[in-house]
């Protein structure tokens, strides 16, 4: 699920093809004298992945039972369904944009809201807030993403900031205190059945989450949105609309960020401003830099760890600043693209390593079966 | 009258602070196109030690700020040998925009991360350097360590800015902005300008951060909160002025001062943050943000 996966991938079905739909339906080409038929067959990664995700999810929490550990890992599933929304705009395409802890606040309130003001139901309440955050994230993406790099990235610098005030002086968002009260996802006959199951839908909701950017990151549109990273007059001189192609990073990245607001006011029962403030903003980034900006099992993995890490109360909880500082200098140094790109190189390195072993194997049995029969044609 | 001229003297205290940060964080980004996320926690060390050696080790005033001000030098120095060097001199790590925001970024969380291991959570404020009561100018009432801080935001702009433009060697500083390669070309040495304006910023910005605590207070989480305002500052004069990002920052201090006091109390800070995001966005080419850095 990392770039060169995407890359290679490209060979089967880049932007020209894209251009046709990357829908996994079966196209016809007419290049050349004899018309080729191809099939496209529909990748299984992106659903496989995120099967696997919240089966394994599931499993995990369950055995947990409902202890502490388990709704911290919920509390960092939320997380992570925000780090993989970060991934497809900051790591994949590179859109500079850190307004991710402002939409997350509004899955967050929104839930709060809707539940607690006007009764909706949870599925009420998380449809509704991926409604409003679509319309919120496509409003506000069709002015901030007009803005080229540096710009970007103040204005929603900005953003964080004036949110954040706005949500602790206003008494309808609970001011400083918050929303209290806000129920979970799936209430249970007992607490601990209650965490279980709530942990398990934010397991499937990251599995989703995980499933729908690993499809657009395998798809044309990903190779799009990479040759865009990578020099935007590229991607424009290969016919890739930039300014719809920044939107809808943007949103999708707003939206599972709402989600993940969402999933975090339902795991913790209480919204409060923090959720909007750049400090917010700074975590997420962190979980995202330090495990890995393309990789999206590094960014879920990150968030998981980093929320362990910070509500631990060992050592390791009171100097997290400095470990986490250190760390994401070391890998900003060593490995720009994170644990995730440090294990997925030395993974690709020791397959390397084995395939040549493998290959200089057989070229020796080939070689001395080819050289026996060599010898003993030469001798008749 | 009365009021105005009060409102005016807080927004100008208050817009110096931005101001200077500003001007620390556009002087740097002139010459390495990297914006310093950690000037901020310069400064909370610079309050927070002085304050700390001062008042829990007993340590002569003028010793405490001599102390502090190596010490952060030295940090600054250390950072740019360990981190920066290999970075930009040798090509290790990432680099683009990650660059221009992470790397220092990091550094901040490790400035923050010890000094809550050294100091606590604490609020500290170093000791008056100018003490004694408020001055009284007519109707005009201002803090003694408030005009300290509006002086030297003034002054540090006035030197940057004629540094830049009149000395030979704020030409070259600029030069290796506008590009590394061709300034390595014609002899000039990218990585001491890089090395000597980061050290001397980082200096700066502890100097105004013991001028200023006596005023706001700082604690270890003070430095992101200063180093964001000085980010929109600097972003008011294109990352590269200057003596233009404290004159903005003077403007906004000035502009939040009067939104509390004719407005909303509560409100102020949402205003202005939401008039600079509207700027920002429709009219980047006033900032100067109408291209990527080069």
């Amino acid at each position: 699920m990392t770039e060169p996966a995407a890359a290679n991938r490209g060979t089967i079905s880049g932007p020209a093809s894209s251009a046709q739909g990357a829908s996994g339906q079966a196209t016809e080409s007419s290049a050349g004298p004899s018309p080729v038929h191809r099939t496209r067959r529909r990748d299984p990664v992106p659903l496989g992945a995120g099967l696997f995700i919240a089966v394994a999810g599931s499993l995990v929490l369950a055995t947990m039972n409902g202890s502490y550990l388990g709704l911290t890992v919920t509390t960092g599933v939320a997380y992570a369904i925000v780090t993989v929304g970060m991934v497809l705009q900051l790591g994949y395409s590179r859109q500079l944009a850190f307004s991710q802890s402002v939409f997350m606040g509004v899955g967050a309130y929104g839930m709060g809201i809707l539940e607690t003001k006007y009764n909706f139901s949870s599925l009420e309440s998380l449809l509704a807030v991926i409604a409003i955050s679509v319309v919120a994230a496509l409003l506000m993406g069709a002015v901030v993403t007009r803005a080229p790099g540096l710009a970007l990235a103040l204005a929603t610098l900005l953003l964080p900031l004036f949110i954040y005030q706005l949500a602790t002086y206003s008494s309808y968002l609970g001011s400083f205190s918050g929303i209290d009260g806000v129920p979970p996802f799936w209430t249970g006959s007992t607490y601990t059945q209650t965490l279980v199951q709530t942990g398990i839908v934010s397991v499937i909701l990251l599995g989703l989450a995980a499933g729908i950017a690993a499809r657009v990151m395998r798809s044309g549109i990903g190779l799009q949105l990479m040759a865009m990273a990578e020099d935007e007059r590229l991607g424009e001189s290969i016919g890739v609309s930039l300014r719809q192609r920044r939107l809808e990073v943007f949103v999708l990245g707003s939206v599972l960020a709402a989600v993940g607001g969402a999933v975090l006011a339902s795991a913790q029962g209480i919204v409060t401003p923090d959720v909007l403030s750049e400090t917010a903003e700074i975590t997420l980034l962190l979980m995202v830099f330090v495990a890995g900006r393309k990789s999206i099992a590094g960014a879920i993995l990150g968030a998981i760890v980093i929320e362990y890490l910070t509500t631990s109360t060992s050592f390791i909880s009171t100097n997290i600043g400095i470990i986490e500082g250190v760390a994401l200098l070391v890998i900003l140094l060593v490995e720009p693209d994170g644990v995730a790109g440090a294990i997925d190189r030395l993974l690709g390195r020791r397959v390397d390593g084995w395939a040549a072993a493998t290959r200089s194997w057989l070229t020796e049995r080939l070689r001395s079966r080819g050289g026996g029969s060599v010898g003993s044609g030469a001798g008749v | 009258m009365s009021e105005f001229l009060n409102l005016l003297a807080a927004g100008l205290t208050s817009g110096a602070i931005y101001g200077i940060f500003g001007a620390c964080l556009a002087v740097w980004f002139r010459v390495c196109n990297v914006l310093n996320l950690a000037v901020g926690d310069f400064a909370m060390f610079g309050a927070i030690g002085t304050a700390w050696l001062v008042q829990t080790a007993g340590l002569p005033f003028i010793v405490g700020i001599v102390v502090v001000l190596v010490g952060v030098g030295l940090a600054a120095w250390l950072f740019d040998w360990v981190v920066l060097h290999p970075a930009f001199d040798r090509g290790a790590g990432a680099h683009g925009i990650v660059s221009v925001f992470f790397y220092t970024f990091g550094l901040s969380l490790v400035l923050e991360g010890v000094a809550r291991a050294m100091f606590g959570t604490d609020v500290y404020g170093a000791p008056d350097i100018w003490s004694g009561p408020a001055l009284h100018v007519l109707d005009f009432h201002v803090q003694r360590a408030g005009v300290l801080v509006i002086g030297l935001a003034i002054v540090s702009g006035l030197l940057l800015w004629a540094y830049l433009r009149f000395t030979v060697s704020g030409r070259a500083a600029s030069a290796c902005g506008e590009s590394v390669l061709g300034s390595r070309i014609v002899g000039i040495d990218s990585a001491k300008f890089r090395r000597r304006i980061f050290i001397m910023t980082a200096v700066l910005a502890a100097l105004f951060g013991i001028v200023e605590s006596p005023i706001t207070g700082y604690t270890y989480l003070s430095g992101p909160t200063i180093s964001l305002i000085g980010v929109v500052a600097a972003g008011f004069a294109s990352f590269r002025r200057p003596g233009r990002a404290v004159t903005a920052g003077l403007l906004i201090g000035v502009a939040e001062a009067m939104l509390g006091g004719y407005v909303s109390t509560s409100y102020n800070d949402v205003l202005l943050y939401a008039i600079l995001f509207a700027v920002i966005i429709f009219r980047p080419e006033v900032l100067g943000l109408g291209a990527e850095p080069a």
